[in-house]
């Protein structure tokens, strides 16, 4: 598991996992809304870069304005989307039916309870590998990528 | 600079992230920092990697629900403009790193280095005031050209700066060349009128005037030359919407950007 | 360096005197000024150091009833119903009994309204045929910045004219008064008469400043009623603003409760009042004018403003032009009161004379000719470095 903190808002904590060959996506699907962590489809994930800028972003609302979903994993998911549409967000990024690659993620607050390091492991039966660009490179789909962010032109290839 | 201003920005960041003023313009103060706002593998060890965060301080002067709004949209048309450009192949803008609106701060990549012999920071500015010995060099044109192209492939894709001088062209080193990039999109927008690119070539023919008065003419006419080859790379309709630009160029250099007005 | 003394006082005196003719708007003024003789100034630039005495300094202003604005035919009736009557008596403030005495008379050549300034110009050749005293035809813009200059000490200041008719934000260089940003559109006392004519308030003493006054009995002054922001660039824009306000307050007037901004959509109860609308104006135009100055000042790294015109005599405005200042290093606001901000006939004398004595009399009648478009940057400012 990864841990991070940003700099800028370092009473957070962020977890972060990346499970491969995920067997009980149609579970966890089930239970995405009570879910202490927020489950994202690998495939839409290209690099740590974007999944912390999602995160900061989620933290500048949090601080600074108001969340428009109702947790703060919930509002990272939501930030990873270039529309403001929630449902859409969610069905883009968030855990799908064939989704066989997840990126849990958890953003939580330091002064609170301490987050565990099998909470991810405990709901899901998948292969944890390591949260890194290079592995994210083998998961990610750049058909997918470039139809949820709607980029068309030819440089990223 | 205002102290003021600088404890604001620093009590935003925290501790964490220590900055360094760099400049103050009319809306905006400019700072350098070595901390990335979000990436992980950020341990910090490499000081000469840095980042520029623009920060738009709140204005007394005006009621907070006008500089509320106000900021919030400048940050925010900004870093839009600025995430548009980094789209367009070809052209080379500063990437958008993160904005926070609410506070009205950018993160934007550090383009540019020193210049050699204490010319100063690397931008068209400086360079040019640093190359006056040879001003005609074959390196100051084809630096002038490459700027050129820049801006004309920013107009072709429907994009004005709004505030194009040589200090807002900055060189970046790339072994062989200087590969110029254009930063402060503070007034820039998104327009498919001729009257704002003629304005545009317009501001930056009275900006190389003023700034490099001796070599104007030649550096201007360098410029274009670059400016031109992006529309004449396309069809017949690049050429006819080159004519336009250029026409109306023409009729703003001679009212001199203002229209006559009433008293 | 600058020889102010190139052409020496009349009848070998040691002092000069000029008299000013200000009628391009509503306000017909007449000022009588001196400038002692001063080796310094044979070799400096110190136009703005010409240790002036005002002789007299009056005015009449043409005013309108509630809801009207003046109109060009009738304000040059009473440019010369007053013409005559106000020379004479600010000739006999001043103390000057022999008018061909005065080295100079100037008189405003534009920008303005056309009929005003045909009838005081007209003015200005008879008495210059007269008394046989040569004429100075002044920039009107020009006037206001000269005389904020030698009132305030200012050296060299970004100015901001606000007036009934313009609306500049300017800076010297290389003998120009340049142009850095303007209205695209009307003018901002244009757009505060204006609104003044909707709301139906006394144009007694002036438009504008019923404004002000209503402004300051504004009581929520933490809620702001949103108005379009027009700033573009270094110029800006007014006539939207000026529509929709209007538009605001006709629904005001005519209790429009299904304008949701103005009536509570469920009680009906009025939200918003007179004071409040002219509250959000003023503040809104106001920062659009803060904020070009302040890029102008940037621009030129300058760190002093001068606020000239007659909505310069404005207390928020000055007051939002410094806190923009206290913001700035070393910044400093020079304003000046009514005497001088509004419209007056010292002001033309002041540049007038500051052109005379550089030696740009007017050779023949033929050059007197006014005009309605006359820009700040046109002028050859030769009394300066």
């Amino acid at each position: 598991m990864l841990r991070h903190s940003i700099p800028q808002f370092d009473s957070f904590e962020i977890h972060a996992s990346l499970f491969t060959d995920v067997q009980n996506t149609e579970d966890l699907r089930a239970q995405v809304a009570t879910m202490p962590f927020a489950m994202i489809d690998a495939s839409t994930i290209c690099s740590l870069e974007q999944l912390f800028c999602a995160v900061y972003k989620a933290l500048v609302e949090c601080k600074y304005n108001r969340l428009r979903t109702k947790t703060l994993n919930s509002e990272c998911i939501l930030s990873l989307s270039p529309t403001s549409n929630i449902a859409e967000a969610f069905k883009r990024f968030g855990i799908k039916e064939d989704s066989k690659n997840i990126v849990c993620l958890a953003v939580t607050n330091k002064s609170e309870s301490p987050f565990s390091e099998t909470v991810f492991k405990e709901q899901v039966k998948g292969n944890e590998i390591e949260l890194s660009d290079e592995n994210l490179s083998t998961t990610l789909n750049r058909e997918t990528i470039k139809k949820v962010r709607n980029i068309n032109c030819k440089c990223i290839g | 600079m205002s102290q003021e201003i600088i404890s604001q920005v620093s009590s935003y960041l925290t501790s964490n992230v220590p900055v360094i003023p760099i400049s103050q313009g009319a809306e905006a103060v400019v700072f350098t920092t070595t901390i990335h706002p979000y990436a992980p593998s950020n341990n910090n060890t490499d000081e000469s990697i840095k980042y520029i965060l623009k920060y738009r301080p709140p204005k007394k002067y005006r009621h907070p629900s006008i500089d509320k709004a106000l900021t919030k949209h400048r940050t925010l048309s900004e870093s839009r403009i600025l995430a548009k450009l980094s789209q367009i192949s070809g052209l080379h803008v500063p990437k958008l790193i993160a904005c926070d609106v609410y506070n009205g701060c950018i993160w934007i990549e550090f383009l540019g280095e020193e210049l050699p012999n204490g010319s100063g920071f690397s931008s068209l500015k400086n360079y040019l005031w640093m190359c006056v010995l040879d001003p005609y060099s074959k390196m100051v044109e084809d630096t002038l050209v490459k700027v050129g192209y820049q801006i004309g492939l920013l107009h072709w894709n429907d994009y004005c700066h709004g505030d194009l001088t040589t200090s807002n062209v900055v060189l970046q080193n790339s072994g062989t060349h200087w590969e110029p990039y254009l930063i402060d999109f503070g007034l820039g927008s998104a327009s498919t009128l001729v009257e704002d690119k003629g304005v545009d070539l317009y501001v930056l023919e009275r900006a190389v005037n003023s700034t490099h008065s001796r070599y104007a003419e030649k550096y201007s006419q360098w410029l274009m030359q670059g400016y031109k080859e992006v529309y004449e790379k396309q069809s017949k309709k690049g050429q006819n919407k080159l004519r336009d630009v250029l026409k109306r160029f023409e009729e703003v250099r001679l009212r001199g950007r203002k229209r006559s007005m009433l008293g | 360096m600058v020889n102010l003394n190139k052409v020496l006082p009349r009848n070998g005196r040691d002092y000069y005197l000029a008299l000013g003719l200000e009628g391009s708007a509503n306000k017909l003024g007449v000022g009588i000024i001196k400038h002692p003789l001063l080796p310094k100034h044979a070799d400096s630039d110190l136009s703005h150091h010409c240790e002036l005495e005002i002789l007299a300094n009056i005015r009449d202003t043409y005013v309108t009833p509630p809801g009207e604005g003046f109109l060009p035919r009738d304000t040059a009736r009473h440019h010369r119903n007053w013409a005559v009557r106000l020379v004479r008596k600010a000739l006999q403030e001043a103390g000057i009994d022999h008018p061909s005495e005065l080295d100079t008379i100037c008189f405003t050549k534009g920008p303005g309204m056309g009929a005003p300034l045909h009838s005081v110009v007209v003015m200005a050749r008879t008495l210059s045929l007269l008394w046989d005293v040569p004429l100075v035809g002044v920039n009107h813009c020009v006037g206001h910045i000269e005389m904020g200059r030698e009132i305030t000490k200012a050296e060299n200041p970004v100015v901001l004219y606000v007036s009934g008719g313009n609306t500049q934000v300017i800076a010297y260089s290389e003998n120009r008064y340049r142009i850095f940003g303007e209205t695209l559109d009307i003018a901002i006392g244009n757009c505060l008469d204006r609104f003044a004519r909707t709301l139906k308030i006394p144009n007694e003493p002036s438009p504008g400043y019923n404004i002000e006054q209503l402004a300051l009995k504004c009581t929520n002054k933490d809620y702001l009623v949103e108005l379009p922001y027009t700033v573009k660039g270094m110029d800006l824009s007014m006539s939207g603003i000026l529509g929709y306000v209007d538009s605001l307050s006709k629904d005001l007037f005519n209790h429009n409760t299904k304008n949701k901004l103005l009536f509570d959509p469920k009680t009906g109860e009025q939200l918003v009042t007179v004071s409040d609308l002219c509250y959000s104006l003023q503040e809104n135009l106001f920062a659009m004018l803060v904020e070009i100055t302040e890029r102008a000042m940037a621009h030129v790294n300058s760190n002093q403003v001068l606020i000239v015109g007659g909505v310069g005599c404005n207390v928020r405005l000055q007051e939002m032009m410094a806190s923009m200042c206290r913001d700035r290093s070393n910044g400093q606001v020079h304003a000046t009161d009514e005497r001088f901000c509004i419209d007056n006939g010292v002001m033309i004398a002041q540049a007038g004379l500051l052109q005379y004595r550089m030696g740009n009399a007017v050779q023949d009648l033929a050059d007197t000719v006014v005009t309605q478009k006359f820009r700040t940057d046109e002028v050859y400012v030769a009394w300066r470095e």
